[in-house]
């Protein structure tokens, strides 16, 4: 009896706010098909997957797709990679979108600082591919401009491109330079909801432009920055496919290959889908370990979580 | 209580529409009376150039006269994009009838009982099969004694040369170089004395980029000339009497160590080591580097070359034999028979298309096929020279000659015609006057002129087995570390380099390539 009336109140519920349902079913119908419906064939991660076979008639063989991964050669050296780049641009990428957002939003000069944010999204926009000729035309180690500017000084030219010690912070830094214009957006959006009095007050006690930051507007986003990085942290195996496979060659392989892009030559090129689906479910597995882990966390010390 | 059924069963069929294609991947059946249709994924012959149009007359013909709907996708240019395009289609059983496909992954999709054997078809196909299918490219796509692929004429043999600036050299007074020691020399200057007398010391004197397959491993087929003068050009040497891969012959090392010399001492181009494909072919002509190996067409196609003699009227490159290595050995580097390989899905055999895509692939080497593909309509696309060689002289709107923007779209199946013969050669390469220079150019006679010089005879070295990903990572970075100073290229660096190599696998990479190259008699 109770089961039927909280039926008809979903049923309700659903009636009265039917635009919203409506539009949920174009996002819920991708999420089916691209992220439910793969599951099923996620079990090819235990199989040696014959395409005539089909993923249901393929011979069963346990773990050996997740062996062969913990144990080729380079798997040490491609975790510790991956997770440099991904904490690298967590840490970098994060605090410098922060700052953006903060120096947008405090801007009194509306054109300037539209000047500013369009400037700061347009390379998000540009494709890794034209990124890596911009990296050239800046970085090239003969006659890029980063290097004339160097040997003007009376330096010595820098192979910036194929040299491993530089190599990961050319990956770091232009990452941040791409993406930190987008990745401020969302924390504009959580600046523009901190409710104006407290700046008001704030002035009115004679807080100066760096209290006003520290005590009212880092705090006030403060759940948002915990959200991003909750949600960074499910994809903390994910450390940039496209640019690391742009940017990448031979001499700086030690520093710059990652699981995406030993998956990439083992599973796919090498017709591995087994393994290289293993290696995508070690991936969501780990991803959903630290989520729910960090989560737990901070829901023990009292900040804004997920669920 | 109707309702909520009714919401429940909205909602299962929404899942169900949505999930069915997801599902639906079974053969289609041709249908009885209709044409059968033929899926066809080709490597376009210009990349850059869009696909046939839906009304091109090729589309009709071969409806009407073969009763055939022919459907058409361009595979992507890269190779690897292309692998990646395949393997995913086979991996879901949903290949196309009739594709494209390297061998190494044709390989793969043999083992996976993905496609079709050809061994019956060439007797269908009398015409088609006597200009294109010898017994080297019946041999190059057979798999444990059967043919899996009709492997069609690839690029043409020694097409790449190794070319200098000849008026640097003039400029310098220095003489063409001989020797490795020579060219050493040469490269000092290019680099050093201003070659190009512009007050500037931004010129160098050797350039490359890093260009492998599994016939030219690392540093690759741009360096192949140097390597060739000590004997080590290509990943495996198919001598009889010292087969095995090339990295572990001793002069290996000595080939090494000249290059890291050339790169110490300043002489390489810097950026050789980050610069991709266009890069490179940007920087020559621009005037950055006096040496290179380049390609026939690549150098001297009008539309290549054109921006060099925009830039550098007074510039010229000379074709030269490879340099003399200590042991009075020389090579451009080695050659293989090159083949395009196209392959017929299981699931098109299933569904009895293999008559029919052998009656399309005949009917292409047919005169028909051959100029309508190769070249387009005449009158509308080409004319006849009194040769009777393809021009596009007198063509009223010039898009539409098969060599203009819309022209080149009716003739992007062309690689399936083509087999290298005197017509096409003639056709695809012309003399002409270059436009700032006003110098007389052929791609053709650079190419007969490559063709002249010293190369190492590899047939085969293409189909010899490959290292699995992990050890072939371990070869080019541990090759390019030695080159970049990361590692010291010393001989008991290099010996313990070589035992890690061999322990990782690459003894018996080696050992399993000699076995197949001694059982397919490939051995000289």
């Amino acid at each position: 009896m109770e089961r039927r009336a909280h039926s008809s109140v979903l049923v309700r519920e659903i009636k009265r706010h039917r635009s919203v349902y409506l539009l949920l079913i174009i996002p819920l119908t991708y999420y089916i098909i691209f992220k439910y419906v793969p599951i099923f064939n996620g079990q090819i991660a235990f199989k040696e997957y014959m395409a005539l076979d089909g993923v249901l008639g393929s011979k069963w063989i346990g773990l050996e797709h997740f062996r062969t991964f913990i144990h080729s050669y380079y798997f040490t050296e491609l975790l510790r990679n991956t997770l440099m780049y991904s904490f690298g641009k967590l840490i970098f990428s994060l605090p410098i979108a922060i700052l953006l957002a903060i120096a947008i939003y405090e801007s009194n000069r509306a054109a300037l600082r539209k000047v500013v944010q369009t400037l700061a999204y347009l390379p998000h926009f540009l494709s890794w591919v034209i990124m890596y000729g911009i990296l050239l035309a800046l970085l090239a180690p003969g006659d890029g401009i980063v290097n004339d500017m160097i040997k003007g000084l009376g330096g010595k030219g820098i192979d910036f491109l194929t040299n491993t010690r530089a190599f990961p912070w050319i990956v770091i830094f232009s990452d941040a330079w791409k993406e930190m214009g987008w990745s401020a957006i969302i924390f504009i959006a959580a600046l523009m909801g901190i409710d104006p009095s407290l700046f008001e007050a704030a002035l009115v006690e004679g807080a100066n432009s760096w209290q006003r930051v520290r005590y009212i507007t880092l705090p006030s986003i403060r759940p948002v920055i915990i959200i991003v990085v909750l949600l960074r942290l499910g994809t903390i195996l994910d450390a940039g496919f496209n640019q690391i496979f742009m940017l990448y060659s031979t001499p700086v392989l030690s520093v710059g290959d990652i699981i995406d892009t030993w998956v990439y030559r083992q599973g796919l090129l090498e017709f591995q889908f087994g393994l290289a689906t293993a290696v995508g479910l070690f991936k969501g597995v780990i991803g959903m370990a630290l989520i729910l882990t960090s989560n737990r966390l901070v829901k023990r010390f009292g900040g804004a979580v997920l669920f | 209580m109707k309702k909520q059924h009714v919401l429940c069963i909205a909602l299962v069929a929404l899942l169900t529409l949505v999930s069915l294609p997801v599902f639906s991947q079974g053969v289609k059946e041709p249908a009885a009376a209709g044409p059968v249709t033929i899926e066809l994924w080709y490597g376009a012959a210009i990349t850059e150039a869009g696909p046939p149009p839906s009304d091109w007359v090729g589309f009709k013909i071969i409806k009407e006269k073969l009763n055939i709907d022919l459907k058409l996708t361009a595979l992507p240019s890269s190779e690897n994009d292309q692998d990646v395009k395949v393997q995913a289609a086979a991996a879901a059983n949903n290949l196309p009838d009739l594709f494209m496909v390297r061998r190494d992954v044709l390989g793969r999709l043999v083992g996976q009982g993905l496609v079709a054997t050809v061994d019956d078809l060439y007797a269908k196909m009398p015409i088609r099969t006597a200009t294109h299918y010898d017994s080297v490219s019946r041999g190059h796509a057979r798999f444990n004694g059967k043919t899996y692929g009709l492997a069609d004429p690839g690029s043409i043999n020694k097409n790449e040369g190794l070319l200098i600036r000849k008026d640097w050299l003039d400029n310098l007074g220095l003489a063409v170089p001989k020797t490795t020691e020579d060219l050493m020399k040469v490269m000092r200057a290019f680099t050093f004395n201003d070659p190009d007398r512009n007050g500037k010391h931004d010129t160098y004197g050797y350039g490359a980029f890093q260009e492998i397959n599994n016939y030219e491993a690392w540093p690759g087929r741009r360096l192949e000339p140097i390597f060739g003068a000590f004997g080590v050009d290509g990943t495996w040497s198919l001598s009889a009497a010292d087969p095995g891969l090339m990295v572990l012959k001793p002069a290996f090392y000595d080939a090494m160590t000249y290059l890291k010399r050339m790169v110490d001492e300043g002489v390489m181009d810097p950026n050789w080591l980050a610069y991709k494909k266009d890069d490179f072919r940007a920087a020559w002509k621009q005037g950055r580097f006096g040496v290179m190996r380049e390609q026939n067409a690549a150098y001297a196609a009008e539309s290549n070359y054109a921006p060099f003699d925009k830039n550098f009227p007074d510039g010229e490159w000379i074709i030269v034999d490879a340099p003399v290595g200590p042991q009075g050995l020389a090579s451009i580097g080695p050659y293989t028979a090159s083949f395009r390989i196209y392959a017929i899905s299981a699931k098109a055999e299933q569904a009895g298309k293999k008559d029919k895509i052998a009656e399309l692939l005949e009917w292409m080497a047919s005169d028909e096929g051959y100029y309508l593909l190769g070249w387009g309509v005449e009158g509308v696309n080409y004319t006849l020279d009194k040769d009777g060689i393809p021009v596009a002289d007198g063509i009223a709107n010039r898009d539409m000659a098969f060599t203009g923007s819309v022209g080149q779209t009716v003739t992007q199946l062309r690689n399936m015609v083509f087999y290298n013969g005197d017509i096409e050669l003639y056709a695809r390469y012309p003399k002409y006057i270059t436009a700032t220079s006003r110098k007389e150019m052929s791609a053709l006679d650079v190419l007969r002129e490559m063709q002249t010089k010293e190369w190492t005879a590899a047939i085969g070295s293409d189909t010899l087995p490959i290292p699995n990903a992990d050890l072939k990572r371990f070869y080019e970075q541990g090759l390019s570390e030695f080159i970049t100073g990361k590692r010291v290229l010393n001989k008991a660096n290099w010996e313990k380099w070589l035992d890690e190599f061999k322990k990782l696998g690459g003894q018996s990479w080696n050992d399993s390539g000699i076995a197949f190259a001694k059982e397919n008699n490939l051995l000289i």
